[in-house]
């Protein structure tokens, strides 16, 4: 009870520690990255609305929106065509990305977890699991700090472009986080319905089967819905470098100075996005 | 009886799902042409390169001042983000008004955020540096601009999450709606909006190492750089200045998440 007792005192008196030195660190990052900014890098904010800056702007924005331009690109029946064509294309790397992400996500999920290194999960323990454990979060911490881009620049090496290598690239940032995600979800599962599988002589595959995969099955498919949303949206990144699809386009136009055509090819991106929005949130009430 | 069914949706839901997948398989053209020539030894020598990443001291100064870069346009992108999300979320949450316009204001600022975050801010970077040249600025609102919305549509339901009666009973002393807003919804949800926050600080150092593919410094503009020149010991080296970058950050607001919560 006392040692209880001196542990909470122990805990509240730290607490309020480290959250005052958080404050202070995010304080000292924050002015020094604006001096940073505003004195060495010498950005100026007004430098901005310069006189030519603000017609340059109002060109690029009159550009974009078709006025003064012979044949927008949004009045041809062409470039729609063109447009929707490389939006099932943006739509078919985001499915494909998903995919892969997901297989290499199942393929390393329970050993990933605490509880099945330290023998809680399948009340087993082997001696090299804990060692697998630290392999596999390795290769998640790994595969998430990456940005997708930075993937997608280094396999641009190795693959022709097309939309292959960006579902490849995206697939891999994803991997690491749907695995870090998916992960948490088994470390956090109610431990009981397992320990009665366990007790009525079940066993491994059959806890793995009738224990674990029922119960994991909604959240995981949340968190697949809800990063296939976050793809989405970065598949137009990754196109940037040559990976295929809308981003492609979009560099490429955007190189030609073709700003009508820019406009269209945003226009598909945004209604590709909300359209993926409303699917995923659909398909997640159907879940739950 | 109803559980039998929900169970079957689950089913039926996968399987649509894994299905969705194995068709987008049939469309790429797999065969030899997936791949360049020479792709098996770049993989190799790319490979063979991160066991040794480049550490000449002059490598190393260009990786800090392009990492403290990268810092630095993820911190000030993430302050007007922020800045950006608190005003627009409590508008967008509409605790600060009531009555008729109150639905209007509320739906068509979600929509806003909707607005803000639907584009990639490396698409809203590329836009800026058309419109306005290379500087600095682009990158920062390039961030601030999504990450604004991402943090106020969050911001906006956590406002409205909060625990009623506390509210009730500080509006029964006869506490104005600004008093409200600052003695009960804020240091109510302050915890989560701070560990959110930290949360997005993370992707925003992530989104801040790319915003050099349009040509404003950084980390990403080092890797980009060394890759052009086929330098892959020195892509290595700032890859692993960025990952611990973000792995310093992550394990700062796994710690301070850990004490808001508990």
């Amino acid at each position: 009870m006392n040692a209880q007792v001196e542990h909470e005192t122990k805990t509240t008196r730290r607490r309020p520690g480290f959250i005052a030195f958080s404050f202070l660190l995010a304080v000292t990052l924050i002015a020094a990255s604006w001096i940073y900014i505003l004195f060495v890098e010498e950005a100026s904010l007004f430098a901005l609305f310069s006189e030519k800056n603000l017609e340059h702007t109002r060109e690029f924005l009159f550009s974009m929106m078709g006025i003064g331009v012979e044949e927008p690109a949004f009045f041809s029946k062409e470039s729609w065509m063109n447009a929707l064509r490389l939006t099932y294309e943006t739509l078919v790397m985001s499915i494909l990305a998903i995919g892969f992400s997901v297989i290499g996500m199942v393929l390393t999920v329970i050993p990933a977890s605490a509880n099945y290194a330290d023998g809680t999960l399948m009340l087993a323990k082997k001696w090299y699991s804990r060692l697998v454990y630290g392999v596999i979060r390795i290769l998640y911490v790994f595969s998430r700090a990456v940005p997708e881009l930075i993937w997608a620049m280094l396999i641009i090496f190795i693959f022709k472009p097309g939309i292959l290598p960006g579902a490849v690239a995206l697939a891999l940032h994803n991997f690491g986080i749907l695995g870090k995600l998916c992960a948490e979800v088994i470390e956090d599962l109610d431990m009981r319905p397992i320990r009665s599988l366990a007790s009525s002589g079940a066993g491994k595959t059959q806890i793995l089967i009738y224990g674990i995969i029922p119960m994991v099955m909604p959240k995981f498919i949340t968190y697949i819905l809800y990063r296939w949303e976050v793809i989405i949206r970065t598949t137009i990144v990754v196109g940037f470098v040559g990976a295929g699809g809308l981003g492609q386009q979009f560099k490429l136009s955007m190189s030609w100075f073709h700003y009508t055509e820019v406009t269209l090819l945003l226009i598909s991106y945004f209604i590709l996005v909300v359209l993926s929005d409303f699917i995923s949130e659909m398909l997640r009430k159907a879940v739950q | 009886m109803q559980k039998f069914v929900d169970l079957h949706k689950r089913n039926l839901l996968s399987g649509l799902l894994i299905l969705v997948f194995v068709w987008s398989l049939f469309s790429v053209n797999w065969g030899p042409d997936l791949f360049h020539s020479g792709g098996k030894h770049t993989i190799l020598q790319m490979v063979k390169s991160f066991f040794q990443p480049d550490l000449s001291p002059e490598i190393l100064q260009l990786a800090v001042t392009s990492a403290w870069r990268t810092l630095a346009y993820a911190v000030t992108g993430m302050t007007l983000a922020i800045l950006l999300a608190v005003v627009l979320g409590v508008l967008a949450s509409g605790i600060l008004y009531n009555g008729k316009q109150r639905i209007w204001v509320k739906s068509s600022l979600r929509g806003l955020l909707g607005f803000m975050r639907a584009i990639h801010e490396l698409v809203w970077a590329w836009l800026f540096v058309a419109a306005v040249g290379l500087s600095p600025f682009a990158a920062i609102f390039a961030i601030a601009i999504p990450y604004g919305g991402i943090l106020g549509r969050i911001f906006a339901d956590m406002l409205n999450d909060v625990k009623p009666e506390p509210i009730q009973a500080l509006q029964s002393n006869g506490a104005s709606r600004l008093q409200l807003l600052c003695y009960g919804y804020f240091p109510l949800a302050a915890a989560d909006m701070i560990s959110y926050t930290m949360y997005r600080f993370e992707c925003a150092i992530r989104s801040s190492a790319i915003m050099s593919f349009v040509g404003l410094g950084g980390l990403g503009y080092q890797i980009h750089l060394s890759l052009d020149d086929l330098k892959y010991h020195e892509v290595w080296t700032f890859i692993f200045f960025l990952i611990g970058l973000v792995i310093l950050v992550d394990l700062w607001s796994r710690f301070l998440r850990k004490r808001l919560v508990s």
